[in-house]
């Protein structure tokens, strides 16, 4: 009787669930968002403030200004969007070769191309340093660029592939047919169509990049280039942490990222729906 | 339309990637330039020094770039680059670094480190400049063996400018309503940590490092409880005695009974807010903590004491426990390069820099400094390094997989104890036998008799 009613059933099996895993992913959003605009005194004040009771804007001038969060947020810009910029270019390019051509070894090539993926990054470390201390690119941003565009390149290729072998080849060869050469056929027919997945993959791209850690840290040895993730964790000290700051620099950080998402959802999901049809 | 959007778009991409690809390349040409051999600076001449502070964060780095300013002041001529390190990465960076033969000139780095340091050859010895130095006057000579005594060949890489030791922050304020005695011995303590308990309040007596960080604490406390040397005569590690056996069981049996179930993942920002917040009675740190305590409770609701005493009444304190200033072998400003080291260690530099960190000056000439003698916790760690009865014990920080000895199997053998899965013993035996064969490998390796 009760699952006959149709609201109930709805409440019970969308409205509930959803509810559930919105409190449980916003919560840490909202503490991290409730702090950054308390003053330092009523952060770890006991009993708990669940709205600020002073709220004050002085951890976001504090971390924008004083603590360099308007140099790591433009490091950050610089080396995001560039490796997004690379990796985009090269993916497509080289998942239409992959989803269109035939070609000797292409699939132990994808296979070579999954394999990069299981590399531990801390492997990488020390040779990456060797290799751009001897390019005189350490703490360069080209350094960060070169590496997240190489670590992102194989797997963003594999999603590319995915998505380019979803549009018809038939649509490609109408626009031949009409006048088009093979690259006037790409930019007008396939491009366009491709829309959703280089929203999805570049999003991807810039999600790794924004967030990236150890890479950033090892690679970078002045304190100018240092991005925002390593900005972030320099507040914390072994025997001190700077919470409203870290809180404030983390809604910075988080400020593009949300951004991003909520332009490119709608591309996002149809870009996830693409790449998984195969 | 969409031709017109794509060609805007290919357009705009096009643009904003040359500028930051041009912004990237001036950049790259500027840190070449940065990062190529200079020859070495004569007197006067402008001289940039790169120093490393391995432990970054809102309490250190805005010290240091104090230290730093005055630096400058003193020697105009020479400019320190100040690069803060998160603390968990930093051994890792430093080991990157010195794999690729890209040290900076200074870098602060703790006694652990050293040795290995120093068997990689990164580090230059500062024996000479040390010697003919006003510091060497000053500074505590015990710190100093023990920075020789740890290397293998001897000789001094590291000036501890700032010394630690393990204490317990007690709530005064709770001690005294509840009628509590301040723990003198580890029996005290065991039965404070039990008078201490109040479910009504949610207050626990004690709160048990069981993440990252443990093993430091779990060695301390277990050699304050014995007062064992870290070898016996014979050679034979005495992790396993079977003193230490009987603390660690009484020790972790504590856990999930009289402390807070979420010790097993304490590492020490869990462990501190326990205690800031009012939910422990009881913290096993050091003093550099007394900067987040003072900013969380008020002043006389709190203090340090030191860690209870062996059964024979003597203190235990784990010898270098120390930060150091080292000098890295490529640096090509090495007298410039020691003229920082020499100012950080002068009573000026050192005052402030322990003062604003709480940290435990290694220079005599502080101790008359009335911020030594009005700060309770500095005043406590200076008696019982000054307590004749006082055991320092030495672990083998010469062996250079004692870190991560640490790090990979006392860390984890502990939350193993604690959830139950291994006997205290089992524990202490995989540790001491990891000890046993790190020793004997560093023994046959360095053909020592």
């Amino acid at each position: 009787m009760l699952f006959n009613n149709k609201k109930v059933d709805k409440l019970l099996t969308m409205y509930l669930p959803i509810t559930f895993m919105l409190c449980f992913t916003i919560f840490p959003l909202y503490w991290t968002v409730n702090t950054a605009f308390k003053p330092e005194g009523d952060i770890i004040k006991r009993p708990l403030q669940y709205l600020p009771a002073h709220p004050t804007i002085d951890n976001f001038v504090n971390a924008w200004t004083n603590i360099g969060f308007a140099t790591f947020f433009k490091n950050s810009a610089i080396v995001g969007v560039t490796a997004v910029i690379v990796v985009l270019v090269c993916s497509t390019l080289s998942g239409y070769a992959l989803a269109r051509y035939q070609f000797k070894g292409k699939r132990a090539f994808m296979l070579m191309l999954l394999c990069t993926q299981f590399i531990p990054r801390a492997m990488m470390i020390i040779p990456l340093f060797i290799i751009f201390k001897n390019l005189g690119l350490i703490s360069s941003p080209l350094s960060l660029i070169i590496t997240y565009s190489a670590v992102e390149i194989p797997f963003t290729t594999i999603l590319m592939s995915g998505f380019i072998a979803n549009v018809p080849k038939e649509l490609e060869e109408a626009a031949m047919i009409d006048g088009c050469n093979k690259l006037q056929s790409l930019r007008h027919v396939v491009f366009p169509l491709l829309l959703p997945g280089i929203v999805a993959t570049g999003v991807f791209t810039f999600i790794y990049t924004w967030n990236e850690f150890l890479i950033a840290l090892m690679l970078t040895n002045k304190q100018d280039k240092f991005t925002l993730p390593v900005g972030l964790s320099s507040m914390m000290g072994e025997f001190n942490v700077n919470y409203g700051a870290l809180a404030a620099g983390s809604v910075i950080a988080l400020i593009p990222a949300i951004l991003l998402f909520a332009y490119a959802q709608k591309h996002l999901v149809n870009g996830m729906g693409g790449a998984v049809k195969g | 339309m969409y031709k017109k959007k794509l060609t805007t778009t290919a357009l705009a991409l096009t643009v904003a990637s040359s500028m930051f690809l041009t912004a990237c390349g001036g950049s790259s040409t500027e840190e070449k330039a940065s990062t190529e051999k200079k020859p070495a600076a004569k007197t006067d001449e402008p001289v940039t020094l790169t120093f490393w502070d391995e432990n970054a964060g809102p309490a250190r780095t805005p010290v240091w770039e104090e230290v730093i300013k005055r630096f400058e002041a003193k020697y105009p001529n020479i400019t320190v680059e100040y690069v803060g390190i998160p603390n968990a990465s930093a051994k890792s960076k430093y080991d990157a670094a010195i794999a690729a033969e890209d040290t900076p000139d200074v870098g602060s780095m703790q006694t652990t480190w050293l040795p290995e340091f120093s068997i990689r050859g990164a580090l230059k010895p500062l024996d000479s400049y040390y010697k003919k130095s006003e510091v060497s006057k000053k500074l505590n000579e015990g710190a100093i063996n023990v920075n020789k005594e740890i290397t293998q060949d001897k000789k001094l890489y590291g000036i501890p400018y700032a010394q630690n030791l393990d204490a317990l922050w007690i709530r005064s304020d709770w001690f005294e309503q509840a009628g509590v005695k301040e723990p003198k011995t580890w029996d005290d303590f065991f039965t404070d940590i039990e008078k201490l308990r109040d479910p009504a309040q949610n207050r626990y007596g004690f709160t048990i490092r069981g993440g990252a960080g443990a093993s430091f604490t779990i060695q301390r406390a277990m050699f304050a409880y014995s007062g064992l040397d870290y070898f016996d005569k014979n050679g034979k590690t005495n992790i396993n005695d079977p003193k230490h056996v009987e603390f660690v069981e009484k020790y972790f049996s504590y856990y999930d009974k009289w402390t807070p179930k979420s010790d097993i993942t304490n590492g020490y920002k869990e462990m501190t807010a326990a205690f800031d917040t009012g939910v422990v009675a009881m913290v096993h740190h050091n003093p550099g903590s007394y900067g987040e305590h003072s900013k969380a409770l008020p002043a006389g609701t709190y203090k340090m004491i030191p860690l209870p005493t062996t059964d024979k009444g003597q203190y235990v304190a784990e010898g270098g426990n120390a930060v150091n200033l080292g000098m890295f072998k490529s640096t090509k400003h090495p007298d410039e390069a020691w003229k920082f080291i020499e100012f950080v260690n002068s009573a000026d530099a050192q005052s402030y820099w322990n003062e604003q960190t709480g940290q435990i000056p290694t220079n005599k000439d502080v101790l008359d400094d009335d911020w030594v003698q009005n700060a309770q916790h500095i005043k406590v760690a200076f008696e019982v390094y000054n307590n004749p009865k006082t055991k320092i014990y030495m672990p083998p920080f010469y062996l250079p997989d004692y870190r991560s000895i640490l790090d990979t199997i006392v860390d984890p053998g502990v939350q193993s104890v604690m959830s139950g899965k291994m006997t205290a013993k089992e524990f202490l035996d995989q540790w001491a036998k990891a000890i046993e064969d790190s020793k004997a490998k560093y023994d046959k390796t360095f053909s020592k008799k």
